[in-house]
Formats: structure tokens, sequence, C-alpha cells
């Protein structure tokens, strides 16, 4: 049989678990198997009604689900925050470059998340935890709106007790009553990291504003153009580079990331909007 | 490959053979406009007219057409019927050339999309030269000829009551061998007569395109990429409406959409075209829109074309072929902005 490029499999939502009142986490079981590098993207479709881009949340190393963290925030997006338990979704993909694990392999490493960002790093976090003896250091900065908004809420205090190579530090916009750690942008918890910056690699993702400041601190803190890995968020639809959608300069950000160190995306425009 | 000579009436025999095998889709006169070619599908061999330039659908709307299904998903599959194969005639190295780019889309790349890739397969591409031209042509400002020299299965020059027959596939060479009472090899001074004409097509398209006073072609990238914060794309912007004409119309804009729809509790996909001169072309989850002012979409279109694809391809993404030039109803005309992004990279020079 043929393969066509456009049709989905069919993947079984087996949980949900809500993070925060706009973000939930589903576990699909695909019916023909699946597996994806860490920081590939995946189509996920509503039957009959139409697909919009992910990446994974969960360890690539887990061969027969995946996991995926969605904000409701669009058309798509809204439905599938109404799905339950046992309905069928479509699941196209993996597409794009992954995280380069050989690159980060003996390195220093800052992940730098924030909001619904975090949701892909974590795809990350677990793919560095799989293997933790081959990375010198996991720094991971997280930053949220309010506490209600942090999400993997259990099992972000787990990371950072895990090793003693991983240094974990969050930070929400806007504390509450109950709130006791750090209160301030995520800009604002980048300052003395723990590592040696000629050499360290930085990975960011959140929503562009985050990720056009964060950048900022880390050039301004010494990180050279191509120590930085951006995920580039961009009307990605077909996934395949075909239906032109998500041109980033002579780029297209489905095929040719959506992560991208720095270096390859300064000079081109509007980068950020 | 062999170069050969047939007689009109002898041609007419040649559509009828090959209407046996194909679906022959021929220029037709458009009702009541004296000057545009469209194609028509089931004609009597009898009905073929030659073209003088070429036809005002795009070689496109065969390959990869405006609406097309491309999954029946979560469904069982049923054997489709069989399409079948389909022979252009007629075609002019504007959409020749633009194969370039659909093949490096749809059959390039990630991976190929089989339903295009069959659709070409099946296709039977007989090109032919330019015996006149559009005030709106200018396919020789960007460095591409009025008859084709590749990527057709045969050309016709038309020579007098006859036509010289170029092959450039086996396909080709297969009809030619198929048909061989109809063909005769051509000779030296018929060959000899065919490029002459050829010339004088070129020495007309030129003298035309002179007056014009085109941007250079070699200059066309680093003008496009250097305007980017010019007020070219705001004054356009002014004008332009959105309709998107100027990207359906085009051979070599590709852009789609992927669309969902049930029916029957069938699941269905289609791929149709886009136009990135639509508002939400380039939206995302949650709003944010890199190209949200109609300025940036205008822009957007032109850096694909003249800076995007030479980058990637090596080539432009426009083949001079002036569809976009009719279709716009704010008069919008490519070979102006170029020249308008040209004369501003020269005076902005550090």
């Amino acid at each position: 049989m043929h393969k066509n490029i456009y049709e989905p499999q069919e993947a079984t939502i087996e949980n949900i678990i809500t993070e925060s009142p706009t973000i939930k986490t589903f576990v699909l079981r695909p019916s023909n198997g699946f597996s994806f590098q860490t920081g590939q993207f995946v189509d996920i479709t509503i039957p009959g009604i139409g697909e919009a881009p992910f990446t994974p949340s969960s360890d690539p190393n887990v061969k027969d689900y995946l996991e995926v963290t969605i904000m409701n925030a669009g058309r798509i997006t809204s439905i599938i925050h109404n799905t339950k338990t046992g309905d069928k979704v479509g699941l196209r993909g993996p597409y794009g470059k992954g995280y380069p694990l050989d690159q980060f392999k003996g390195q220093e490493l800052v992940i730098v998340g924030g909001g619904v960002g975090l949701a892909p790093l974590r795809s990350l976090i677990l793919a560095l935890f799989f293997n933790i003896d081959d990375y010198s250091k996991v720094v991971i900065r997280y930053g949220a709106k309010t506490p209600e908004d942090v999400i993997y809420k259990d099992a972000i205090p787990q990371w950072a007790n895990r090793h003693n190579r991983i240094n974990l530090v969050t930070t929400v916009d806007r504390g509450n009553d109950t709130w006791k750690g750090n209160v301030g942008l995520v800009t604002t918890i980048l300052n003395d990291l723990p590592v040696d910056i000629k050499k360290a690699k930085a990975i960011v993702c959140g929503p562009p504003i985050m990720m056009k400041f964060v950048t900022f601190k880390l050039l301004e803190l010494g990180f050279g153009h191509s120590q930085i890995y951006l995920s580039m968020e961009k009307n990605m639809s077909c996934g395949l580079g075909k239906c032109g959608h998500c041109r980033l300069g002579p780029y297209y950000a489905c095929k040719d990331g959506p992560v991208f160190t720095y270096d390859k995306i300064s000079q081109l425009h509007d980068i950020w909007d | 490959m062999p170069q050969y000579y047939i007689k009109k009436e002898d041609f007419l025999k040649f559509l009828d053979n090959l209407s046996r095998e194909y679906s022959v889709y021929m220029p037709t006169l458009c009702e009541g406009r004296k000057d545009d070619y469209i194609y028509s599908q089931c004609l009597k061999p009898g009905d073929f007219i030659f073209n003088p330039y070429r036809t005002v659908e795009p070689i496109k709307s065969f390959l990869s057409p405006l609406k097309e299904k491309v999954s029946n998903y979560f469904s069982d599959k049923t054997q489709e019927g069989q399409d079948k194969k389909i022979a252009i005639v007629g075609l002019k190295n504007c959409d020749i050339q633009s194969l370039k780019i659909q093949d490096y889309v749809f059959l390039q790349g990630v991976c190929e999309d089989e339903i295009y890739a069959k659709r070409r397969k099946d296709t039977l591409l007989i090109s032919s030269d330019c015996t006149a031209f559009k005030d709106v042509c200018h396919c020789i400002g960007l460095g591409i000829m009025p008859y084709p020299e590749e990527l057709f299965d045969l050309n016709m020059s038309p020579l007098n009551d006859s036509f010289i027959i170029d092959v450039g596939s086996k396909t080709g060479e297969g009809l030619i061998e198929k048909n061989n009472e109809l063909f005769k090899e051509a000779t030296n001074a018929q060959l000899t007569a065919m490029r002459l004409k050829r010339e004088s097509v070129v020495e007309q398209l030129s003298k035309h395109l002179a007056a014009k006073k085109l941007a250079p072609k070699e200059a066309l990238q680093k003008s496009i990429a250097s305007s980017h914060g010019s007020d070219i794309w705001q004054n356009e912007m002014l004008t332009c409406v959105e309709c998107g004409a100027c990207n359906f119309i085009c051979p070599d804009c590709h852009c789609f959409l992927l669309a969902d729809d049930k029916k029957d509790d069938k699941n269905t996909r289609v791929r149709l075209w886009d136009s990135c001169l639509y508002a939400n072309y380039a939206r995302v989850a949650g709003g944010a829109n890199p190209l949200k002012l109609r300025a940036q979409r205008l822009r957007n279109r032109f850096e694909k074309k003249f800076d995007f694809f030479p980058t990637n391809l090596k080539i432009f993404g426009c083949t001079g072929c002036g569809r976009c030039i009719e279709a716009c109803p704010a008069k919008i005309d490519i070979r102006e902005v170029l020249k308008k992004a040209y004369e501003y990279s020269k005076s902005n020079k550090s």
C-alpha cells in the first residue's frame, strides 16, 4: 500500500490530565504504533473537523503512547479540550527536526520555558533523564503567569530532586497568598546560572514575546547566537514543506525547524511576530 | 533526440490516435473574447487550433487542481475509479518551466505527494512555441525563452501548414514510433526555418520588453531582499483588495490548505489552493499573525518568488506569464513592483 502523506492514523485518547484552567495533557495511544524524536511535532486531527500541530510532551523512549499538552487557544484546541477518554482522534507525523541530542551530549544545558512552552521541553527533559549521565548539567528555568498556570505541578518538584546534575528554578509573573516561590518574569531568574556560559547551550520554548526577551537576556549574559535553540511558532499545516504557510525567510519552520539556533534566524525580519 | 516533421492534417490524425489512450485537452478560444484561450476536453481533432501564446489557466489546474480530495480517513477504502491518462496540447514555456516549482514542492523535499506524482506521471505534455505574445508577457525578462527546450514529452514548432516536433521523453519517443507513418525526419532546411521563426519572436518580444524598461533579472533577488523596509509595500497595499487572483492564476504559486469534512459518517480531507494575501494565511492558534498587515502579505508574495526560490532552488518563482497582471482588479503589475524595488535598492545602497 502507498503512503498517503495527508492521511492520519487513528489514535485513542486514553487519559486526560487537567494541568491548569486552560491547559490539559492528553494521553494518546496510536493504533499502528508511533515513534518520534524529542522536539518533533505531530498533527492531531479531530475527525471531520480539521487538524492542528503540537509537539509531544512525553518521553520519546516510550513507544506505545504519547502525551500532548494543549492550551485551549483556538478552534481545534477548544474541540480537543471537550473530548473525553475513549474518543478517537487522528495523528500524522512526526514532522520537523527534533532537538539535536547528539549536540547536547557532554554539555551544560540551560532549559528555559514559558507557560505551555514547557510542554515540548518536558519531552526533552525526560529524554535527557533517560541518559542523564550523558549530560554534564541540566539547568531548568520555568515561568508561568500565575501559580494556577504552572503546568506539571506534581512533576516539577520531582525533577528538581532527581539528580544532583539538575538545577531547577520556577517563577510566576504574579503570585498569590499561597505561592512561596519567585515572583517576576522568567528573565529575572536567569542571572547567576550555574553553568560556564562560554560553553553552555540554552534551549528556549514559550510564547514569542517571552522567547524574544529571553534570547536578548541570554545574549547579554554572554551566550553566543549558535548556543541558543529556539522553537519558532509558525502556521505549520502540512508538516512537509509543501503548503507554504510556515515560511521563515529561506526556511520552512515545519521541515527546517521548528527548532532553530539563533544564528540561523537572527538576520531574518520579524521573527518574533 | 531526432526532430520530426508532421503535416497539420497528419497531426490531426495523431491527435485522433492519441484520444484512444488519453483524454486530450486542447486550447479553444474563450467565448466572446477573441484573444484568450482556455482548455477544453473531448473536442474532435478537427477542432484543433494552434494557440499563439499561453492559455488563461495555468498548468497547475491539471496537476494539483483547485480542490482535490486527498484522504478518506478512518473508513474502508473503496477502490476508486482509475482516471484516464490526460494529454495537454499547446502548453507554453511559462507553464512548462513552472513544473520546476510544482515538482520541487510536490515530488521532492521531505516526501512526495503521491496524488500529484501519479497525475504528473499520467499526464502527457505536448508543448508548443509561442508565435506571438500578450502585452503582459515578460518571460524573457526572467531568462525564460518563449519556446520549450526541456520537460515536455513532445514540442511543436509551427512551420507553414505543418509542425516540427521535438521529442523530450521516452513516452514522446514511443508515441512517435507508434505513429511513425505520420512523422518524417525533419530536414536541415526545416530546422533552420524553425530557428529563424523562434529568433524572430524573441526579437519582437525583446523589443516589446525593452520599451517597458524591466528591472534586470540579475538584480531582482537583491532588490526584493533589500526593499523589505521600503514604502513600496505600503503603497501597493492601498489598491490590493486581497482577492487572491494573482495567486490562483499563477503557475508557480503552490500554497494550499488542508480542510476536513464529514459526510454520511465519512471523513474526508481536501487539499485546496490558498492565497498568501488572505488575512489568516499565517495566523496561528491564539491569534498571533506574523503577516497581520496587507502590506506584509503583499511583500511576502514577492519575497517568496524572488528571494526564497532563488535561494532554495536557484530559479525565480515567476515564469513571466503575466497572468497576475491581467487578473488583478487593482491593476498591480508585477513588473512595475519589481522596478520599484530595483530603483529603491539602487538609491539605498550604503
